[in-house]
């Protein structure tokens, strides 16, 4: 079977990722007032406000250190599935940035990777923003602190593959309404905000099998230390997860853009 | 002579139709080659072919000797492309355009910077190298994007319609550039454009394409020699009754409310001519659009 992913000329999706860099460092500021606000007032909301209502520790925690998972996961993921969908909806159809793009001898699974790589790099620059954030609010305990890069990173990699994929199907930009509405109504499934084993036993195997859950979960053994088996697991079904977005992302981008 | 482009029975369908419908041509290195033809009749889907960015339903091609199947980066390497639409990057200034764009293009990183100055000097466009590219005016986007096209000094020029919506003195002005450009390198240009006179002017030889299909091909000039008479009066606002007028010399073609005469030589117009002399009759030589509507027509 030929894969896309042979096609990738790794140079070349450094172009397309240094395209996106520059335009970054253009707007920086704008870039990250985003997520550094996002992540203290929801601090605020989770951690003082419904973490004062829950007394007990939850996952032998307090809330406050189980939330701050939650809270960093939340905001990476969020950010890249925008990036990966609106910013590549108008690079792609608006701006015809990638018409220029392959005018060139870039092709469309360097050109994916590109956007992908950028939209993980998006999300560590972030992480590495809210991440002494978490360290301040106390959420924080351990030295594998941050190793948390990693999870998110291939949280960003699936996430962003699966939103990129999505986003070369949409030929209307109203049509992502449906992508965000279950976007955010499985991410509440996923152990950011309370554990998933305190859900009904239906609602967990559906929470176990989004991915999403193996990233926070995952974030959230780097931020307190206490690894278990089943988190090696989830580690090996986040790779294999990762692995089919990216791929999916870079051939759904060759079949709309090479027609 | 070497040939910069072979298409052999190019088809290419799409689910319910087909855009183009087995055409050959040959585009000869170093010439200017136009694919005249109105909006879909498969102008910009055969330009996207050569591109490599539309998989081929049905024949061959190939470009600089590249099969466009197989070999997509040498050719893309070796082509610039002036897009139907500006395509350039928003988030970038003018010169920014280009040194990204250059990278694509793995252009070696000392001659980068050198190489843009030359460029957006030759466009007339070096004191706004730190414009936003929005605040262009719809020339200097159009100067810039073929400027960006140039940038890695390709062998092949692929222009779909350069000039469309654009004002008529910023069209004589790219055409001026691309003049200005064929004679002082060896570019290859092809060019696709219903503006009949834009082919006629530029252009060394051309396809005409109707429906996907090659209804006429050769030298403008002989196109139009072999189609029609070599010269036209075009008359305005003449009723049925003072039009309809024979003589076996003369073909008459009517326009909208224009009437025209076409004749071998103007001195079997020259009665007509003084007839409707109040109605300020034009008197010119027959040129591609009058092949084209007959075509069309017929």
């Amino acid at each position: 079977m030929h894969l896309g992913l042979h096609n990738i000329h790794i140079s070349d999706a450094l172009s397309v990722w240094r395209r996106n860099l520059k335009v970054y460092l253009r707007l920086w500021k704008t870039e990250l007032i985003a997520p550094v606000i996002e992540p203290v007032f929801t601090f605020f909301a989770f951690g003082f406000g419904v973490g004062a209502l829950i007394g007990s520790n939850v996952s032998g925690m307090s809330y406050l250190s189980f939330v701050g998972a939650g809270v960093l996961a939340f905001t990476v993921l969020m950010r890249t599935v925008f990036e990966m969908t609106y910013g590549a909806y108008f690079r792609m159809v608006y701006q015809s940035t990638y018409d220029a793009i392959l005018a060139t001898p870039v092709n469309a699974e360097s050109l994916a990777a590109g956007e992908i790589f950028w939209a993980i790099s998006k999300g560590v620059i972030d992480s590495l923003f809210i991440l002494p954030l978490i360290v301040i609010f106390g959420s924080a305990e351990s030295f594998y602190t941050i190793l948390a890069i990693i999870p998110l990173i291939l949280g960003c990699l699936y996430l962003g593959g699966f939103a990129l994929g999505v986003t070369a199907h949409i030929f209307d930009i109203d049509n992502f309404n449906i992508f965000f509405a279950l976007f955010f109504s499985t991410i509440f499934l996923c152990g950011a905000w309370f554990p998933v084993d305190i859900l009904p036993f239906w609602l967990q195997i559906i929470a176990y099998l989004l991915p999403t859950t193996a990233v926070i979960d995952l974030t959230r053994a780097c931020l307190s230390g206490n690894f278990y088996a089943r988190h090696l697991y989830e580690l090996i079904y986040l790779l294999v997860v990762s692995f089919l977005a990216f791929e999916w992302a870079l051939r759904s981008i060759r079949r709309r853009m090479v027609v | 002579m070497n040939h910069a482009v072979e298409a052999r029975n190019l088809i290419k369908r799409y689910r319910n139709f087909t855009a183009v419908d087995n055409i050959s041509f040959d585009v000869v290195e170093g010439e200017t080659f136009s694919i005249l033809g109105e909006n879909g009749a498969g102008k910009s889907t055969t330009m996207r072919m050569i591109a490599c960015r539309s998989p081929l339903s049905g024949g061959s091609l190939k470009v600089g000797n590249f099969d466009v199947m197989k070999n997509g980066r040498e050719i893309r390497s070796m082509i610039g492309i002036v897009p139907q639409e500006n395509n350039l990057d928003p988030d970038l200034n003018v010169k920014e355009n280009l040194l990204v764009y250059s990278r694509y293009f793995r252009l070696p990183k000392h001659s980068i910077d050198k190489r843009c100055d030359e460029l957006l000097d030759f466009i007339r466009l070096s004191d706004k190298k730190d414009a936003k590219v929005d605040h262009l005016s719809g020339g200097m986007k159009r100067r810039l994007v073929i400027a960006r096209a140039l940038l890695h000094k390709p062998k092949i020029l692929l222009l779909d319609e350069p000039t469309t919506g654009l004002d008529p003195n910023v069209r004589l002005e790219i055409w001026e550039k691309l003049e200005e450009l064929r004679s002082v390198s060896k570019l290859t240009t092809i060019l696709s454009t219903h503006y009949m006179d834009e082919a006629e002017k530029l252009s060394n030889r051309l396809v005409i394409l109707s429906d996907g299909k090659i209804i006429s091909d050769g030298v403008p000039r002989e196109i139009i020699q072999s189609n029609v008479k070599k010269y036209a009066l075009e008359i305005r606002g003449l009723n049925a009754a003072e039009a309809s007028f024979n003589h076996p010399k003369i073909i008459m073609q009517k326009r909208g409310s224009t009437h025209i005469y076409f004749a071998d030589s103007m001195e079997v117009l020259t009665p007509l001519l003084q007839r409707f002399a109040a109605k300020q009759p034009i008197l010119r030589p027959s040129n591609l659009e009058d092949v084209f509507l007959q075509f069309v027509k017929n």
